[in-house]
């Protein structure tokens, strides 16, 4: 390949870079340490769990942590989470982040469930009008982080206490009632789905395609190059035509609207549209976040690692339940594994560019 | 006026509040020239570049390019008329590949539009061949993100790619800061490739000795206004430059 002709410019430098083998590029993808914490924890939890319940184990050949209606439970929380952590992740990517997404989760179906009782609106006009709601906040949320440059840790604070707030007034402090959540939007957005004795919800199908589509966005689309660039670099991004403003305040709005979503889904699957539920989501997002190998300070993200993020931490709550830890220790484990998740990711960082 | 000229600012001035930054400053630039723009600190070069290239707007004053009056309201207007500025840190996102940053902002598209399909392969294919371009004989993938990558090897890049959204001129800010000595050759062989395929460039760095090493001509700024403007390397020494620069003797 080096030609003769061409002069041979730059010499002080590393030594060859050889094409490293498939095992090296696996194990330098970001998403590496989150998949093989994954399988431990699987491999861990079933095991602990078939000891745990022998008998159970016996009769179905099955550790009941992988037994049916386990994973039938694990699975229904699981995309209403994973679809906050998806919009968190493009955001986070980009180099700013939402802590108003858990009001957000809680406002939304509040608001729903307000115009559908009272008879203002159908459910189904009620959700696009929460939806609706949910663009202007994620909308505000970009203007004053973009153009009035104000860090986002402070615009969404205050805009989580704004959010809040809005749902405890409108409601009093109550729960909307909800039982009349019946009908085309609760088959649309958490209808049941059977697979043998396997059942699953309809969001969990929504979370699997707005996996596939955000990966592809990030990946593959130039949105997803300048997504990485305003996080990276923002200056010399914009120097090259890029609109970071435009690319923030979009993925503010996204963030904003899959919170909504995922609040809306939740209230009809269990029933209650309750002003203070969401609390505290924000934090747990971003840990399923970073603990999937998105950088916190922007410029590398990843939706496969989130996926696997959210599993981790969902698989945890769920896991540690079921083996007979103290549900109060659950903070304990999701603390250590996010301290040495980000041990990991720092010591591969280092070892990946070492000598350069 | 002659059809040569590529670029020529003309009475610029530049306040700072009451400092006087710039002070009727009139610079050209003609095709295939590289100029080397040469001053103390604080005489006024970054600023006079910055305003060429965007960042900065004078006060009063005119640019003109290809004898067209321009109006420069951010660096993205600069780019589109074919003036590129790469600074000391070459303004990459480091996070990115070769490529990526390569296309920044001018991603080609495949497929049907509304999928936003960036056609990586092209890019990297157009990325291989540039890097070749550059002097970059190694065999570094197009996909190596650019925090992988040393100080010479990201100024080839942003050379490079300069060079391919054919720009007409070049502004190197401190090119070879930080660089060891083989890599400040290859950013100076760099610039005369630059100037043989076609390109103008304006050079500023402190170090004299590379100054000397590439440029055709010699300005020199002091305090704000341009002190000499007609210097050849080859008719003078670095001491006398030195002395222009500055102030014990008047060009």
């Amino acid at each position: 390949m080096p030609s003769t002709s061409l002069p041979k410019a730059i010499e002080a430098s590393p030594a060859t870079r050889s094409s490293p083998s498939v095992v090296q590029r696996l194990v330098s993808r970001p998403e590496f340490g989150p998949l093989v914490l994954l399988i431990v924890e699987i491999l861990v939890f079933s095991f602990l769990s078939s000891r745990h319940s022998v008998s159970e184990a016996f009769l179905t050949s099955f550790p009941s942590f992988l037994s049916t209606s386990n994973l039938s439970n694990l699975l229904d929380f699981t995309p209403e989470l994973g679809m906050i952590a998806l919009g968190m992740t493009l955001l986070m990517t980009a180099g700013e982040f939402d802590l108003s997404v858990g009001s957000v989760f809680g406002f939304a179906p509040v608001l729903m469930w307000t115009f559908a009782n009272t008879g203002a609106t159908s459910l189904e006009v009620g959700f696009l009008l929460a939806m609706a709601v949910a663009v202007i906040i994620g909308f505000v949320n970009g203007v004053m982080v973009t153009k009035l440059k104000i860090p986002s840790f402070l615009v969404t604070l205050g805009m989580l206490l704004v959010v809040r707030g809005s749902a405890l007034y409108i409601t009093d402090g109550f729960p909307q009632r909800t039982w009349s959540a019946s009908g085309p939007l609760k088959d649309i957005l958490v209808g049941d789905i059977f697979i043998g004795d396997l059942r699953f919800r309809t969001s969990l199908l929504w979370f699997i395609a707005f996996v596939a589509i955000l990966s592809y966005v990030l990946t593959q689309s130039r949105l997803g190059n300048w997504i990485l660039a305003a996080g990276g670099n923002p200056d010399s991004a914009r120097a090259r035509g890029v609109r970071v403003a435009r690319t923030k305040i979009t993925l503010f709005v996204l963030s904003a609207v899959m919170a909504a979503y995922a609040g809306v889904t939740s209230s009809i699957r269990v029933s209650a549209a309750n002003p203070n539920s969401g609390t505290g989501y924000e934090l747990e997002v971003i840990a399923m976040v970073v603990i999937g190998g998105t950088a916190l300070t922007g410029g590398r993200g990843t939706i496969i690692g989130t996926l696997l993020g959210v599993l981790i931490l969902r698989m945890m709550r769920n896991g540690i339940v079921i083996v007979g830890v103290p549900g109060l220790a659950y903070n304990i484990f999701i603390g250590a594994i996010i301290l040495g998740m980000m041990a990991l990711h720092s010591w591969l960082e280092r070892r990946h560019h070492a000598g350069t | 006026m002659n059809n040569d000229e590529l670029v020529r600012m003309e009475h610029i001035n530049k306040y700072f509040g009451r400092v006087q930054a710039l002070n009727d400053v009139t610079l050209t630039v003609r095709r295939n020239e590289i100029v080397g723009l040469l001053g103390d600190n604080g005489a006024g070069k970054s600023t006079l570049i910055k305003i060429l290239s965007g960042a900065l707007q004078a006060d009063s004053g005119d640019i003109f390019i290809k004898g067209q009056k321009v109006n420069l309201a951010d660096t993205v207007d600069a780019i589109k008329l074919g003036i590129e500025t790469i600074y000391q840190d070459s303004a990459l996102v480091t996070q990115l590949s070769i490529a990526r940053n390569l296309f920044l902002g001018r991603e080609p598209i495949k497929g049907p539009r509304f999928l936003n399909r960036m056609d990586q392969e092209a890019m990297n294919e157009a990325a291989s061949g540039l890097l070749r371009q550059v002097g970059i004989t190694k065999d570094i993938p197009p996909t190596t993100p650019i925090s992988a990558l040393s100080g010479g090897e990201r100024q080839a890049v942003a050379i490079a790619r300069a060079m391919h959204f054919d720009s007409d001129l070049i502004i190197l800010d401190e090119p070879t800061n930080n660089l060891g000595v083989e890599e400040t050759h290859g950013v100076l062989r760099f610039v005369r490739n630059a100037r043989d395929s076609g390109h103008s460039c304006i050079f500023i760095a402190h170090n004299i000795y590379h100054v000397f090493q590439v440029v055709d001509r010699i300005v020199v700024l002091r305090r704000g206004k341009k002190v000499a403007d007609d210097i050849d390397p080859k008719q003078t020494t670095i001491e006398n430059v030195e002395k222009i620069i500055t102030g014990l003797v008047e060009a």
